[in-house]
């Protein structure tokens, strides 16, 4: 059976001459910043498209036309991440997107979230290394409101001292919540700390405390001038709306919006790692744990899919190898778990493994090196490949059914590779990666003196009472 | 647009409740076989058995290797997982459309052929210990975990779903074996298809699992309704090096077969539902003192808790919480405003497309119903219901349901750093206790 709320169309928007008419007619009205060019069109699946646009003052649209359910994925990303901070500044990138949901010129605090909310609007935000996104998700018949509180918050916000203050306390209370009182949280910062020395990717999104505590009003403002232009953003726009109407809407918003000069990113490459690190942390913790991070390829790179599938191959599911032999065979750990850092510049391929009790973290690690031989040296089989695969392809098919789904993830590879479409195109290398590519990327990555190793340690105040019992 | 609406219910598979809609936009297959048995049934001391035998169904289907079964079922580009609860349990499936017949094959051996082996039982009884040992990491559950356990004292719903390394130790292969039989019998499952199938095919396969089990059905639930404990009661679950706390202040909440059921949602929409709701907006927005802030009641088939979650640091704990029995107080007493029910209503009735804007959650709104025997309106007349609240009937609600003097305040923290202020912030206790947060208690 067919239900009129499942039909994905396919899509390739109105044909060139249409198009080239509306926009024609669309931009005689608009103003120089608000005249849209169509840019091309962009195969997402095999049954969507893609059009992208760009709008004269640089901000970028990225839309598919989804009519599955009578809603809107409303996403706007920008091209500013903590990548793009300094020392003695972490966390500010983070500490805005909080502050973008605070006060608009004309409109009082809070007035944003609350219109959203009574417009049944789910909305939400994220920072990470390389991006900043802010998410919407309305019903359809909601676009114009989202569209007007989406353009005046990228230009006309109002940063005063009582927002950033209060703003500060719930961040640094959100790093306590995430870090500080979260073992793998605290864990995972160290690492990143500990593995890179040159590159931003060494501190945490969040920030260091100290720095949280200490921003000024006018550090975000000066930060909100520098990044926050229609030139360093992307709109990603997935639902049930029509091109033209769509289209009419964000030129008369967004139109009057005017593009700034973006600085230069400051990059700091990373050297290469010479020589394995190790630090020993204490915790309040029963059991040991293990958490490593090997030096990874950017995104972009050529070896990225090749050891995203390697990472799948070893730690990934209850039939990965690694899963088999630690928690299953020898029963010395209880959860393994390995991700290969989906970013612009090289990161970190990081593993994290929690010791059973009376194990210890360097056992862990010595199976681990012994298993990491074998994929260095023996081809992987076929069928374990073929597993691995059909892993990722299961996880990106799930990700597409909301429009929210789609939205962050034409967003995230438009922001990190560039292309929109790009997960079904990895999808496709993945599919054509051999066993020789697996022994060429864990030759090349795994290696002892590429990596940095975090062993966190039960501290003495934590009881070894046997009294555990799961929370539901 | 409603679930109902669209959710269609096939009657030619057998006998058994099959539930489907069809969605061709992707190649996959999400089933959802769903029990009227839960963790309730887990005899007194070996609680974790029904969970126990969900998970051994998996690993030992049709007397299958673990990993033979693990990797088939990654292999076919397809997950499978069992959860449970306490008065339910779900086996979820998603697959990638063409692996469905094979998928399928398995799944009929997990259902009904499960060898259950002593050996693979023990294995993950130790595994299960290791486990429960590792959630002691997580602050969250600790705090829902004595907050349950110490809500509901002596109720079954204070029993534990995952069992304790007490009680998972006892649990013997003939336990596992008793729940199996009992569970799976014909009448008691429920099929949920959604995706890339047709009716024709979802039919077949309920029915195919249906006949390779049992005939039989599971008597009604017979849980008793729970009642408040009495008085003002403060546990402090004490773990050393919190630099933050988990606070959660509940009383008796809800049942869905109470005439002001949806009265309250729309109250708790107001208090502690959303993220501009007057919690956040007292304790995030205006103070900064947590993060998060916010009310839910959940539901059962017995009337749950009502309960109000924060974490603010260690030195605002005492504020937080008195701040918090202080907007309890002042929601019972004043009530909600006009203009903040027809906001709550608004924002419930506009943002209810997402709870059924893909075929999987309106199928996954219709097996809930079933399952938690709500009422037969209770999702596809849901807006008009809230429509229809008035505002004398979410305040008598919220002074009728809630309770300021029958309530359980849980603080997972440092004891040494917040004791004194969290005690002071609670005015008639009836009772204090200080808890190790490893306590098995």
């Amino acid at each position: 059976m067919s239900s009129p709320a499942s039909q994905s169309r396919d899509l390739r928007g109105p044909g060139p001459k249409a198009r080239e008419k509306r926009l024609s007619e669309l931009n005689a009205g608009a103003t120089p910043d608000g005249q849209v060019t169509h840019l091309e069109t962009v195969a997402f699946g095999p049954s969507l498209a893609v059009e992208r646009f760009r709008f004269g003052n640089g901000l970028e649209l990225l839309f598919c036309e989804d009519h599955s359910a009578p809603v809107i994925a409303y996403h706007t990303w920008f091209r500013v991440g903590s990548r793009h901070e300094r020392e003695g500044k972490t966390g500010l990138a983070h500490l805005f997107e909080h502050l973008m949901f605070n006060e608009v010129e004309g409109r009082k605090a809070g007035e944003f979230d609350r219109k959203l909310e009574e417009a049944g609007a789910e909305s939400n935000a994220s920072t990470w290394l390389d991006f900043t996104q802010y998410n919407v998700s309305i019903p359809k018949d909601q676009l114009p409101l989202v569209v007007k509180l989406e353009s005046e918050r990228m230009s006309r916000l109002v940063l005063r001292d009582p927002q950033v203050k209060s703003e500060k306390e719930v961040v640094a209370n959100e790093r306590r919540l995430r870090v500080d009182d979260d073992l793998e949280g605290a864990a995972s910062e160290l690492l990143w700390a500990t593995a890179f020395e040159n590159h931003a990717y060494r501190w945490p999104t969040i920030g260091w405390m100290k720095d949280i505590e200490g921003f000024t009003t006018e550090d975000c403002q000066e930060f909100y001038r520098t990044y926050y232009a229609p030139n360093n953003a992307v709109l990603v726009i997935v639902g049930d709306v029509a091109e033209a109407a769509l289209l009419k809407k964000l030129s008369a918003a967004y139109g009057a919006l005017p593009a700034s000069t973006l600085p230069i990113e400051d990059v700091q490459p990373e050297p290469p790692q010479l020589a394995e690190r190790r630090v020993e942390v204490s915790k309040p913790t029963a059991t040991e744990k293990l958490v490593v991070g090997y030096h990874s390829p950017a995104m972009g790179d050529f070896d990225h899919p090749a050891l995203s599938l390697l990472a799948e191959v070893l730690f990934s599911g209850r039939a990965s190898r690694l899963h088999q032999k630690l928690v299953r065979e020898l029963e010395l750990a209880t959860e393994v778990r390995a991700f290969v850092g989906p970013f612009r510049d090289p990161g970190l391929f990081e593993l994290f493994i929690s010791a059973r009790e009376g194990q210890t973290a360097e056992k862990l690690l010595a199976v681990i090196d012994a298993e990491f031989e074998k994929v260095r040296t023996e081809a992987i089989s076929p069928e374990e490949i073929a597993r691995a695969a059909a892993r990722l392809e299961l996880g990106l098919l799930a990700g597409l059914e909301t429009v929210d789904g789609k939205a962050s993830t034409l967003g995230f590879y438009e922001i990190v590779l560039g292309r929109p479409g790009a997960a079904f195109e990895r999808l496709d290398t993945t599919r054509r990666v051999t066993a020789s590519d697996l022994i060429r990327v864990a030759r090349r990555y795994l290696l002892p003196r590429y990596r940095s190793v975090i062993f966190v340690r039960p501290d003495s105040s934590t009881s070894t009472d046997d009294g555990a019992e799961a929370a539901q | 647009m409603s679930a109902a609406a669209t959710v269609v219910r096939l009657d030619d598979a057998g006998g058994a409740a099959v539930l489907l809609e069809t969605s061709r936009a992707l190649p996959l297959v999400t089933i959802s076989i769903g029990l009227k048995t839960g963790s309730l049934v887990d005899p007194a001391g070996k609680e974790g058995s029904t969970r126990l035998l969900a998970r051994l169904m998996r690993r030992t289907a049709g007397g299958l290797d673990p990993q033979v079964i693990d990797t088939r079922i990654d292999s076919l580009g397809a997950s499978l997982s069992a959860d449970v609860a306490h008065s339910t349990m779900a086996f979820q499936a998603t697959v990638i459309s063409r692996s469905l017949n094979e998928f399928v094959d398995l799944l009929v051996d997990v259902l009904s052929r499960p060898s259950l082996a002593a050996t693979e039982l023990e294995r993950l009884q130790r595994e299960t210990l290791a486990e429960l040992k590792d959630s002691l990491d997580d602050d969250s559950s600790l705090a829902r975990r004595f907050f349950r356990r110490r809500f509901f004292g002596s109720h079954p719903y204070g029993r534990t779903v995952s069992g304790t390394s007490k009680t998972v130790p006892e649990i013997s292969s003939a336990d596992v074996q008793a729940v199996f039989q009992r569970a799976f019998v014909r009448g008691n499952l429920v099929f949920a298809f959604s995706g890339d199938l047709d009716a024709t095919r979802a039919s077949q396969i309920a029915k195919r699992i249906s006949e390779a089990l049992p005939s039989g059905s599971v008597g009604a639930d017979a849980t008793p309704e729970p009642s408040a404990i009495p008085g003002r009661r403060l546990v402090i679950v004490d773990k050393p090096e919190r630099t933050q706390t988990k606070i959660l202040i509940g009383c008796l909440g809800s049942h869905t077969q109470d005439e002001d059921h949806v009265a309250l949602l729309v109250a708790n929409t107001i208090f502690g539902g959303t993220f501009t709701a007057r919690m956040t907006q007292e304790v995030r927005s205006k103070r900064g003192w947590s993060y998060g802030a916010y009310s839910s009641m959940p539901i059962d088939r017995r009337r749950q808790s009502f309960s109000m979650s924060t974490s603010p640091k260690a030195d605002d704990a005492g504020p937080c919480l008195k701040l918090e029995l202080d907007m309890l107080h002042d929601l019972r007493e004043k009530g909600v405003t006009k203009a903040e029910l027809s906001w709550a209503k608004r924002y419930m009735v506009r943002s209810h497309c997402f709870a059924i804007d893909t075929a999987a959650k309106r199928v996954g709104l219709e097996l809930d119903q079933t399952l938690y025997d709500l009422p037969t309106d209770y999702y596809s007349r849901y807006t008009e219901h809230v429509q229809g609240v008035t505002l004398e009937q979410a305040n008598l609600a919220l002074r009728k349901r809630l309770s300021e003097e029958d309530l359980l305040i849980t603080v997972v923290g440092t004891e040494s750093l917040i004791g004194n202020s969290v005690r002071e912030a609670v005015s008639n206790l009836a009772s204090t206790e200080v808890v190790a947060f490893d306590s098995d208690d």
